[in-house]
């Protein structure tokens, strides 16, 4: 799978920042999520469950939201990038959270207990519509955060006379003649 | 990782499978079997009140999820191994049945229940799972898969025959670019991916200027390469579906591009035979396809005569080898005689559409690009050592051909045994190759092979690298060389410290990161590419070329272009 990926691309490339870009979306995205759960009652069962109140837990998965959308950039690479594909890929990687998430880590997490009925289904769903969020969002989000290589190629010296009479790489020597 | 999906088939697909799981859970329910409905477990989890709202919800979130579930199939599963598309389908299917099982199923049944939360362990939560439950869930995630892979099959090309729109101009031409005539001593290029070979013995054509939209997103395809600076552009017209019968030419499928690069750049280095021939034309075997494609390259010439610069045939040996002897397109043979047939066919095919195009105008630069390939064996075993050199010796049979070298004793033995004359050879052996005929040489990641002990073909990535197998061919031929084709860097140049002679990067970025990524390296003074408009416009797909073996040919071989 890994080079079937790379053979098509797969690599965001250089001046593409996945990281910041999963973070970002991962956090806009996280505010439909939250209206779900506030629909079903989810979010006041989640609390319950954890053991914690509605504003830690709402902060504690904001910042894991953040997290899981670095990770799903990551992962996804330049497909997350697509416009057309990636509100599905966005959706599985939502699904797969669910399911590693709220489905299994929760339960262990909090001694066995787990939410049920409409919360559950609220929790389910909210999942599903953070990951179509992420998946729709992150192709718009990404592209003003490219690095441009104008700009880039300015942070390190480069051309032929990087290369040519010297016996270190620019960098070694920079951090030479700073000493 | 964008390859090209039909979404129209994929969501077509996965309805249609979902439907069928559906009804089989009905059809089950009334014959009094044990069947999970999961489109009643969804529509009876909330909503009471509505249930005839609750279940066409439900419904249609089950289509919904059988269509996503085909869309993921199409992007990642299909056609990554050799199976019929139902049993693909069928493989496919054991991922959602396997979640079905172990996480949905479950989960849909503490939905049902009236607490906010339940405490469980884990045999309470598996114990909604019968082993009716699980059958009856596997049963219908067979039929899913099966009738999933069975309609999506064939995502990409057309049925032979079939014409796609010609292109058609989408926006006004507001173009200020003019195309650069004077300049010829480096050309930086890029290219259109152009094939169009047949598989499925003749009947399913895979047309990649269909599969990347390019007649539609032709305007933007250009301008992109002329944004980024591209001087000259690898161009094939699609010959399938221009040249449709002798003395008859549908130049709707040229003229707009053409008439667009001939005013705003860049200058397109004009591929005539890219993998495929009309339909009328038969296949690689057939040895008039000479006669005929001369007839079409004069045409060609007649109606463009502005155009100065030609590939007549791509890749002759990729074409012949990947149609005669892997089996894979067109004839779809799998024999060393088949091969050699075609690759004769394809040299004098090339040889006359050359002289045709000389006719039309005697100033004319060919580039005749080929890929450039090395196999070696895995160890001194004779008979993989022999695989080794009968591969090594069959890649220089087009160019020995065309650029008028002695062919090797099998090659030569091998073309006499599919009844070309001594003669004939001896005619292409003496002939006068044109002057401004270029050696292109293409590289890819899997331009290097390894026979392993069974004799099998292993791509070998960049071992010995571009330079060293180039160097094979130039030592042979003595041309002028451009590398027209790669998709691959050159670290091993660039780790040795000689970064001034730039990479052949598909990606401009990608190069751009390479060179970011090792300081104290030259810039990238002669890379070309375009990964963000292959993300914008989903067709332009990029090829670069430098010249760093051109300029040591030069120096050898001073016949100026």
């Amino acid at each position: 799978m890994a080079s079937f990926l790379a053979a098509h691309g797969f690599d965001p490339g250089p001046s593409q920042r996945p990281l910041a870009s999963g973070a970002i979306s991962g956090i806009l995205a996280t505010l439909p999520a939250i209206a779900v759960l506030f629909a079903f009652g989810s979010l006041k069962v989640e609390a319950h469950v954890l053991g914690w109140s509605r504003i830690v837990t709402l902060c504690a998965g904001w910042a894991a939201m953040a997290a899981a959308g670095a990770v799903y950039a990551r992962i996804f690479g330049r497909a997350a990038n697509d416009v057309r594909g990636g509100w599905l890929f966005g959706l599985a990687f939502g699904f797969a959270l669910w399911a590693a998430g709220a489905v299994l880590l929760l339960p262990i997490v909090s001694g066995g207990r787990a939410p049920a009925g409409s919360a559950a289904l609220g929790v389910a769903l909210s999942m599903l519509v953070w990951g179509i969020a992420i998946g729709i969002l992150l192709p718009f989000v990404h592209r003003p955060l490219h690095e441009s290589l104008e700009k880039g190629s300015k942070r390190v010296e480069l051309g032929p006379s990087a290369a040519a009479g010297k016996k270190q790489p620019i960098r070694q020597q920079r951090q030479e003649e700073r000493k | 990782m964008i390859r090209v999906v039909s979404l129209r088939k994929a969501v077509s697909a996965g309805l249609c499978g979902a439907a069928v799981m559906e009804l089989f859970s009905v059809v089950s329910g009334w014959a009094g079997l044990p069947a999970v409905d999961l489109v009643r477990e969804l529509s009876s989890i909330d909503f009471p009140q509505a249930p005839l709202i609750a279940t066409l919800t439900a419904l249609v979130v089950h289509l919904a999820i059988g269509a996503c579930w085909a869309m993921f199939y199409a992007f990642f599963f299909w056609g990554r191994f050799r199976m019929r598309p139902p049993i693909q389908g069928l493989v496919f299917a054991a991922v959602p049945a396997i979640l079905a099982i172990l996480v949905v199923y479950p989960e849909l049944t503490l939905m049902h229940k009236s607490a906010d939360f339940v405490v469980l362990g884990v045999r309470d939560y598996f114990a909604p799972l019968s082993l009716s439950v699980i059958g009856s869930l596997i049963a219908a995630h067979v039929l899913y898969g099966l009738t999933m892979g069975a309609i999506y099959r064939r995502p990409v090309g057309y049925k032979v025959g079939d014409m796609p729109s010609p292109f058609v101009a989408r926006r006004k031409d507001e173009s200020k670019a003019t195309r650069d005539q004077g300049s010829a001593a480096f050309m930086f290029a890029t290219g259109i991916e152009c094939s169009y070979p047949t598989i499925e013995g003749g009947r399913w054509r895979r047309d990649e200027m269909d599969s990347t939209h390019h007649y539609e997103l032709w305007q933007h395809d250009l301008e992109l390469a002329r944004e980024l600076g591209i001087t000259h552009i690898r161009y094939g017209p699609p010959l399938h579906l221009i040249f449709e019968g002798p003395g008859k030419y549908h130049w709707d499928y040229c003229d707009p591009p053409m008439n667009e690069m001939r005013d705003h750049g860049p200058e397109p280095i004009v591929d005539l035979c890219h993998f495929g021939v009309p339909a009328w034309l038969g296949n690689f075997q057939n040895p008039n396809i000479g006669k005929a494609l001369a007839e079409y390259a004069d045409a060609f010439a007649e109606r463009y005569p502005w155009v100065r610069f030609y590939t007549p045939v791509n890749e002759m040996y990729v074409c012949a080898r990947m149609s005669a002897l892997d089996g894979l397109w067109n004839e779809q043979l799998h024999d060393e005689g088949a091969y050699a047939r075609a690759a004769w066919n394809l040299a004098n095919a090339s040889i006359l559409m050359s002289d045709a195009i000389l006719k039309r105008r005697q100033d004319v630069i060919f580039i005749n690009s080929e890929s450039s390939e090395f196999s070696q064996a895995c160890c001194p075993d004779p008979d993989i050592q022999k695989i080794a050199d009968e591969a090594n010796d069959r890649r220089f049979l087009p160019l020995d051909l065309i650029f008028a070298h002695p062919l090797g004793k099998r090659m030569h033995e091998l073309v006499r045994q599919q009844g070309i004359s001594q003669e004939d050879i001896d005619r292409l052996a003496h002939r006068a190759v044109p002057r401004r005929s270029i050696l292109g040489v293409d590289y890819y990641e899997w331009n290097e092979r390894l026979i392993d002990r069974r004799g099998k073909a292993l791509a070998l990535g960049e071992l010995f690298g571009w330079y060293v197998i180039a160097d094979q061919y130039w030592r042979r031929y003595h041309r002028p060389m451009m590398h027209t084709e790669t998709n691959k860097g050159t670290p091993m140049a660039r780790r040795a410290g000689s970064g001034a002679s730039g990479t052949t990067c598909s990606s401009l970025r990608k190069a751009a990161s390479r060179w970011l990524a090792s300081p104290g390296t030259a810039s990238p003074t002669r890379s070309t590419g375009a990964s963000q408009s292959a993300s914008r416009s989903g067709s332009f797909i990029p090829w670069a070329c430098s010249t760093s073996i051109e300029r040591r040919a030069r120096s050898a071989y001073p016949t100026s272009i």
